[in-house]
């Protein structure tokens, strides 16, 4: 930054003497450098165009729309705050944000447990690239296929899944239709899913840490375990929350698998955010309400996030 | 620079307008008709051939698309005035699209073209709007049976002629109760009514699914609360809340569960997943995992063709009195408010609803005419092919059919009662979810 200013200022002086103020700096380029700005401007169009269209203005209109009684065949009609008070008033919509924070928290501690484990065993083994493909195989399959693969595996009668246990415990186990098991379940499919996505993740985190640092703590005779939670932990922090803000947010905005599955069954068990504001919108044509719960949500992960980033303080690292 | 911006901006322009316009609404001598039925684009593509044969230069293109996107993708097509010039629709959704002015009143069409709408035996009533106007007409009509395999029951030691004639209470469940639990096999060999029996190992449930499916219980609990006179609504049509805490309809949902306690019937999620079926009732009934199940007329080709099983069909139970309650339900064909091309649409739909085209396309046996000539031909059309159709045809004859009212806010209704429903053939609720299940309907009919 220094030098930068020092270079405008030689230019300034380097300038016509008959100039009498100094021109604004951005002015001062060369010839060549002036056009740089249409071309980056020609360059970022498209993604401004693409970020304007398909986010922001939909954005501000589901905003606009939140504050509407909409019920998408005739035209919106404002209604201030109601929506507002029936949602504060809405059970279900509650009952629905409990089921989603039990599956973040769920699927967050789960598949982040699960991930830092491979991906320090891994780091420790030093596999090749072939291992690390196909830890990511499952990531690459999409969730619907995700979810009906998983529910004809896991069926009660039908299930290979459930003829392994009925043959060990006699009984099967509803794990999409009864109430104790459907969200445990959908976690565990959606930890299955992300969990090779994370463990690279990690992984190209773990290859940051200088190996020195180790041979230290070898020197210092600290165990495997001791050099885990001492030295790879606290180095790992800055890559290991923004897996966990990502985590987050993906398991809250959670809808393809539920829907395939479960469909928020059975009575509402598994009935997650993005599903309730799915029927509401899709189902039942309600869409200012919709908006207002879409809104809601928007807020929330803002709020979620905001407090992780600042409670971590992700931008730091421990190696420095 | 300033081209290639404009270029680029026409670009996305057109590449979003791309998003709003594909198969545009017909006009000119092309009738587009949806339906959400494989086997009804079967059978409607008969009378497709023959009107297209009488009204030369017409086209009509039938369309189908499951029933799980098909209100979404009707309702996509209203707003982006691409829906089809008419289309089969459930009366679920009667008052969400009339209300919002996207059905054309058929009544003055009726008028000029003198339709006589007597010639319809079920469902002309349903299709009225609160508006007192005539909004479809009607498309089939079903009901619910019983379909039991026929050999189960001989190993069994029920005769048929019983099965015929079950009779049912809520105290303790009548005749319909006991073939149930003598129907029952745990994995040991005894039967529901013997000593000894398992109700935690069931090698064949007596009685499909009797819990859960829906909250107006069409294909099992409605044929038996309503022979003690019990309906879901406070009035025929348009209700302003349903009868969840009449002590009728209590009672009843007890026998119900009592029923998948004592290990007759399924529990909920045995075969279904999300509320739907992971094995079909037809498939359940065909290897021998059920032996009765309610279903309803729209499934009876389907059990009366699964091979090397002889399925037999009984009506449903007799009530406390003597008499037999079945609810029925009728679809309706609808215009388009929005259509191009109304005379002609009129044309077709009226041409459908005619005693020719039900003839022939109900003689395929996949729905039920509303006309009782073209219904007496599908029985004898069924009969050939080894399906007995009798039983639906004397529900008509006897009068005890009754149709389900049309109320508000279809979808809404179902998303929130449905949970609770679950909630209480789970065990997790008891008594205590009627009044709230009544207090949810009231709240939800009232809305708008």
């Amino acid at each position: 930054m220094v030098t930068t200013l020092q270079d405008n200022s030689a230019q300034v002086v380097r300038g016509p003497a008959t100039t009498a103020p100094p021109p604004p700096l951005r002015r001062k380029g060369p010839a060549s450098r002036r056009n740089d700005t249409w071309v980056a401007w020609l360059l970022v169009t498209p993604a401004v165009l693409g970020f304007g269209v398909f986010f922001a203005y939909p954005m501000l209109r589901g905003v606009y729309l939140s504050f509407t009684d909409f019920h998408i065949l005739s035209p919106p009609v404002w209604t201030g705050l109601e929506n507002i008070r029936e949602l504060l008033n809405d059970n279900r919509f509650w009952h629905s944000l409990g089921v989603t924070a039990y599956f973040v928290v769920l699927t967050v501690v789960l598949g982040i447990g699960v991930s830092l484990l491979t991906a320090v065993v891994l780091h420790r083994l030093g596999v090749g690239t072939t291992v690390r493909g196909l830890m990511i195989l499952p990531f690459l399959i999409s969730g619907v296929v995700t979810a009906l693969v998983w529910t004809w595996m896991l069926d009660p009668q039908l299930g290979i899944v459930n003829q392994l246990i009925t043959w060990v415990t006699g009984e099967p186990v509803m794990f999409f239709s009864s109430d104790a098991w459907a969200v445990p379940t959908l976690a565990a499919l959606n930890v299955w899913k992300s969990m090779g996505y994370n463990a690279v993740l990690i992984f190209a985190g773990l290859q940051t840490i200088p190996a020195t640092i180790y041979e230290a703590g070898r020197i210092d005779g600290a165990s495997e375990f001791q050099m885990f939670r001492s030295l790879t932990l606290p180095l790992l922090r800055p890559i290991l929350v923004m897996v966990v803000i990502l985590n987050v947010i993906n398991a809250t905005q959670i809808f393809d698998i539920v829907q395939v599955s479960t469909k928020g069954g059975p009575a509402d068990a598994s009935l997650v955010l993005q599903m309730y504001i799915y029927d509401k919108a899709f189902g039942q044509f309600d869409f200012g309400y919709a908006a207002t719960m879409s809104l809601a949500l928007f807020l929330m992960l803002v709020a979620v996030t905001f407090t992780q980033m600042r409670m971590a303080r992700a931008g730091e690292s421990d190696t420095d | 620079m300033r081209i290639a911006f404009a270029a680029l901006a026409a670009a996305t322009a057109l590449v979003v307008a791309g998003c709003g316009s594909s198969d545009a609404g017909s006009g000119g001598n092309t009738v587009n008709w949806w339906t959400w039925d494989d086997k009804q684009a079967v059978a409607y593509g008969e009378c497709e051939k023959a009107f297209e044969a009488a009204n030369p230069g017409t086209d009509v293109k039938i369309t189908r698309y499951n029933v799980d996107d098909y209100f979404t993708k009707l309702t996509a097509g209203f707003v982006a005035g691409t829906a089809p010039d008419a289309f089969q629709n459930s009366v679920q959704f009667l008052q969400a699209y009339a209300s919002q002015h996207q059905l054309m009143p058929l009544d003055d069409l009726i008028a000029k073209s003198s339709v006589d709408m007597k010639k319809f035996s079920v469902g002309v009533d349903t299709w009225k709007f609160t508006d007192g106007k005539q909004y479809a007409l009607p498309l089939d009509w079903a009901a619910s049976a019983l379909y039991y395999n026929a050999d189960m029951l001989t190993k069994a030691g029920v005769p048929e002629a019983d099965v015929q004639r079950l009779t049912w209470n809520p105290d303790d469940g009548g005749t319909f109760d006991k073939v149930v639990a003598r129907l029952t096999i745990d994995k040991f060999g005894k039967h529901g009514d013997e000593p000894g029996f398992d109700k935690s190992q069931i090698a064949t449930y007596g009685i499909g699914a009797m819990a859960g499916r829906s909250f107006i219980g069409e294909t099992t609990w409605a044929p038996f609360v309503n022979t003690l006179g019990w309906r879901l609504g406070d009035k025929d049509q348009w209700p302003t809340k349903f009868n969840y805490t009449d002590p009728r309809f209590t009672k009843t949902m007890k026998w119900v569960l009592s029923l998948t306690d004592r290990g007759f019937s399924p529990k909920l999620g045995t075969f279904t997943t999300g509320n739907q079926s992971t094995i079909s009732d037809i498939d359940l009934i065909g290897s021998g995992k059920v032996a009765m199940t309610m279903g309803g007329s729209w499934s009876a080709s389907g059990f009366g063709k699964i091979p090397g099983v002889k399925v037999g069909i009984a009506p449903t139970v007799l009530g406390p009195d003597g008499k037999r309650s079945v609810l029925s339900n009728s679809n309706g064909n609808n215009i388009w408010a929005g259509t191009k091309n109304p005379d002609l649409a009129w044309k077709w739909v009226s041409y459908m609803g005619g005693e020719e085209c039900q003839t022939r396309a109900g003689a395929t046996g996949t729905f039920f005419p509303s006309i009782p000539a073209a219904m007496d031909n599908t029985v004898t059309s069924m009969k050939s092919q080894g399906v007995d159709l009798t039983v639906f045809n004397q529900y008509v004859k006897d009068g005890v059919l009754h149709p389900s009212s049309a109320y508000a806010n279809g979808s809404a209704v179902q998303s929130a009662e449905q949970p609770l429903f679950e909630a209480y053939f789970a065990g997790q609720r008891s008594d205590d979810v009627f009044p709230e299940m009544e207090r949810v309907s009231q709240e939800i009919l009232a809305k708008n």
